[in-house]
């Protein structure tokens, strides 16, 4: 079992956390989108090694939020709530 | 056609329904008003004279009108007697949803609690949570103190699945008890 902290319930279980996907892929706004653009939101991930910016919610509270955390040791660094993340 | 109804759990009788096994009971709470009031709560602090805060998990509530909180801005209004407050939106910024037939209300009681919380969530109890919605025997829930007893608030839905689950888990704490 691994903690992750919602920043505002604090330190849960990680059954009570979703994935959300990568932080940062905005959806592209427009008519004038490219097909790249669009196949690079929609199929394209980094997937790095190491440190990584997601986006959790928790399920319980509903609370979405970005988590730093390590893909290799599976260290997490922060949890920042959604409406004072740089560009989530 | 088959009669999928065979499926499933019946229903209890919630006005007699109990689970008692030495050091534990449990009981359906009926006749509960509930309320989820969304948004600003500091304005429906203003509104309503009541906490903008309510307690968190396993935080403890008392009397007979308090509120759990359940996300940063939204909170389970519990009152013995239906609040004169209009369900909907108000334009000074909350929303107020009845749910009292939404959520079925349990309440455990004796020495043997803590043993049951600490088969239904891996929470820490003493360490305090600011929503008291957790995850309770997998089911998301709303968990806190009343006075000394317990009272979890689940979806209508899954109220047979749990108590079938505490029915389990009292029998296995009533055997272990015994050695
Ligand atoms: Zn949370």
């Amino acid at each position: 079992m691994q903690l992750f902290t919602c920043p505002f319930c604090g330190p849960r279980d990680e059954t009570e956390f979703h994935f959300g996907g990568e932080a940062g892929n905005l959806r592209p706004d427009g008519a004038d989108v490219t097909a790249d653009r669009w196949a690079s939101y929609l199929y394209m991930r980094d997937n790095p090694k190491g440190a990584t910016r997601e986006i959790w919610v928790h399920m319980n509270c509903g609370e979405f939020f970005v988590m730093e955390r390590d893909t290799v040791n599976h260290k997490v660094e922060t949890s920042i709530a959604l409406d004072s993340a740089e560009h989530a | 056609m088959r009669n999928l109804a065979e499926k499933w759990a019946v229903v209890p009788d919630w006005q007699t329904a109990a689970i008692e096994v030495p050091g534990l009971a449990i009981r359906s709470l009926a006749g509960l008003s509930q309320y989820l009031v969304s948004g600003d709560l500091d304005a429906w602090s203003k509104v309503s004279g009541a906490p903008a805060k309510g307690v968190g998990a396993f935080g403890k509530a008392e009397g007979e009108r308090y509120a759990a909180q359940v996300a940063r801005d939204r909170m389970l209004v519990v009152s013995a007697a239906p609040l004169g407050i209009e369900p909907g939106w108000h334009e000074e910024g909350f929303g107020v949803t009845v749910v009292s037939a939404g959520l079925q209300a349990f309440e455990a009681e004796g020495s043997e609690t803590a043993e049951l919380i600490a088969r239904a969530t891996t929470l820490d109890p003493s360490a305090g949570s600011a929503s008291a919605a957790l995850s309770f025997a997998g089911a998301n829930a709303v968990v806190y103190r009343h006075g000394d007893k317990l009272r979890i608030h689940v979806d209508r839905g899954l109220a047979t699945y749990l108590w079938t689950w505490m029915e389990t888990a009292a029998r296995n704490i009533a055997a272990a008890a015994k050695g």
